[in-house]
């Protein structure tokens, strides 16, 4: 196995329209993805996610910067060059993009179909695929009798039909409820590793990340802000855009009417403690009655990502001056403390 | 007068009528062949070479469009006295049957070609980008995702021009043709005899009917509603 990245894009920018009316979708963005890794992009709508995940697979072309994939440039090449080179890569869409002239096994069938697969192998193959995705005795209905949930299985089985190296999700559970959601993760995540199909996920919920993702980038504006291993960038976010937008999609840190209503029950200092040693907390937190403190758990809560688990604590601190200062001190020994901004 | 009035003498109307209704049947069954196939090229062609189609193509789209509006108003009439010199050119013959389909295939191939556009317009663009993403060339993008996903719609199309054939038809007297129009005038109209006109309408109507129910079942079936 080589140890060239799967995937590299060295100062990639994306510009849309001329002149005044100009819109730079992707800024500047250089990355590399490793074979069998599953690399997650997070950010708002209109950060520039969906054009990103198109260069890929060249259904976008640079206007800056060069993406390599598979060993071979693919913003060089013409569209026409790029038929061989896309049936390595599969793809699934937010709302699906099935044949509705084609039943199930018809749409599964299709890139088999493109790539030259013969029809006993293409037959065989399509079964293998729906048993996979749990849904052999949907074979012959059409995608409009299936459930939002069971039209992206068929996405995804349609994606993996010709034995792709990379797989595109683009916000491929946004359009599903959060049941739906975990059952098509689920399955990303068994296609990465019972396949090992190397996948980059663009999305705008935080749960696609935390449930399979390896590493993560986070957009803003065209630009990629931090990238990292999930947990790094989730437990210790950096620039403070992004750690509103960590923040808010995590729910753990008290946003400043969360502190306005804690302050109408509670009173005393206001921090918050990091759990990435949620043990190491918890026994400074036992010990609080010995600093002749009392604490009161206004906010927070803890968040489970593929490897790990971090959170955040918000506690109310109440006690003598000399006596809270010493307890947090404590509590900075077992997880960093924060300050709340009031 | 009074020898030409055979209001009710089937031994002289049926045959006649038999082969109205056998010119009618030969010319839009001709002017829908070609001008179905010469609409759907034209109108993959508008489709295809529209801004961020597969062929975007400004220019040639702007001149395939320029040249669809300018033929499509000219009304059918006019259409078949204008068209004169060409018809004589191409069929050998400026009058008859064969020199109405002649005419008959322009207006059809410009109507179809509108058709066939919107209803592609129509279409996710989606699935397109589905198409591209496995690799599909454009040409089996056109042909085995563009025209089946729009098939429904198509059919339906198709079968409001091949109703406005009939329309057209009607007219072929004009230049020597036959056909159920102008059997109802030069039998019926022309010597005052109104049950021969009606006959023809009683006609027209099954006919057009007839063509109705097949194209509604057809894309009923296609889009499986």
């Amino acid at each position: 196995m080589s140890t060239a990245p799967l995937i590299e894009f060295n100062n990639v920018s994306r510009t849309f329209g001329t002149g005044d009316k100009t819109v730079t979708a992707v800024e500047d963005v250089s990355l590399r993805v490793d074979r069998g890794e599953v690399y997650g992009v997070i950010g708002f709508s209109g950060a520039g996610k969906s054009t990103l995940i198109r260069l890929i697979n060249g259904l976008e072309r640079p206007t800056a910067g060069s993406v390599h994939v598979l060993g071979q440039e693919i913003s060089a090449m013409r569209e026409g060059q790029l038929a061989k080179v896309r049936s390595r890569i599969g793809m699934v869409f937010q709302q699906f993009n099935l044949f509705h002239s084609r039943n199930v096994a018809g749409n599964v069938a299709y890139p088999l179909k493109v790539a030259g697969w013969k029809k006993p192998a293409r037959e065989a193959r399509v079964e293998e695929l729906l048993e996979f995705v749990g849904l052999t005795e949907k074979a012959a209905q059409h995608p409009e009798q299936l459930s939002g949930g069971q039209k992206q299985r068929v996405g995804i089985a349609r994606a993996l039909a010709a034995k792709p190296d990379i797989l595109l999700a683009d916000e491929s559970t946004s359009a599903l409820d959060p049941n739906t959601t975990g059952e098509v993760l689920r399955l990303l995540r068994r296609a990465n590793e019972e396949l090992g199909i190397t996948i980059v996920a663009i999305t705008h919920e935080m749960e696609v990340i935390r449930s399979i993702a390896d590493r993560v980038a986070v957009m803003d504006q065209g630009r990629i802000v931090e990238s990292g291993l999930v947990y790094d960038v989730f437990s210790s976010p950096r620039e403070t855009k992004d750690a509103s937008f960590v923040g808010a999609a995590l729910k753990n840190r008290p946003t400043a009417e969360d502190v306005q209503r804690i302050r109408g029950h509670a009173s005393g200092r206001l921090v918050v403690v990091s759990l990435q040693n949620a043990a190491a907390v918890s026994s400074v937190l036992g010990e609080a009655a010995a600093h002749g403190v009392s604490f009161e758990i206004v906010h927070g809560g803890m968040n489970t990502t593929k490897n790990a688990s971090y959170g955040l604590l918000t506690l109310a601190l109440q006690g003598e001056d000399r006596a809270v200062e010493a307890f947090v001190a404590a509590l900075n020994s077992a997880g960093e403390v924060q300050e709340v901004q009031e | 007068m009074i020898d030409t009035y055979r209001a009710l003498d089937w031994s002289y109307y049926g045959p006649e009528l038999l082969e109205a209704i056998f010119d009618t049947i030969y010319m839009v069954a001709w002017a829908f062949l070609l001008g179905g196939l010469l609409g759907l090229a034209i109108g993959l062609t508008l489709y295809t070479t529209r801004q961020g189609g597969l062929l975007a193509n400004k220019p040639a789209y702007m001149a395939m469009n320029f040249i669809v509006n300018l033929i499509r108003p000219i009304p059918f009439v006019i259409l078949i006295a204008a068209l004169q010199p060409v018809t004589i050119y191409v069929i050998g013959s400026g009058i008859g049957n064969d020199a109405v389909i002649f005419v008959m295939i322009w207006a059809s191939t410009f109507a179809i070609a509108r058709i066939v556009e919107q209803n592609l317009v129509s279409i996710d663009p989606g699935v397109i980008e589905a198409a591209r993403a496995m690799g599909a060339s454009r040409l089996r993008i056109i042909l085995t995702v563009l025209l089946p996903e729009a098939l429904g719609p198509l059919i339906l199309g198709y079968t409001f021009v091949i109703i406005a054939l009939t329309d057209m038809s009607a007219l072929a007297g004009i230049i020597g043709g036959g056909g159920i129009g102008n059997f109802a005038i030069v039998e019926g109209y022309n010597r005052f005899n109104p049950e021969v006109t009606w006959l023809a309408v009683i006609v027209v109507i099954v006919f057009v009917q007839s063509l109705q129910l097949v194209g509604n079942w057809a894309a009923r079936k296609v889009m499986r509603r």
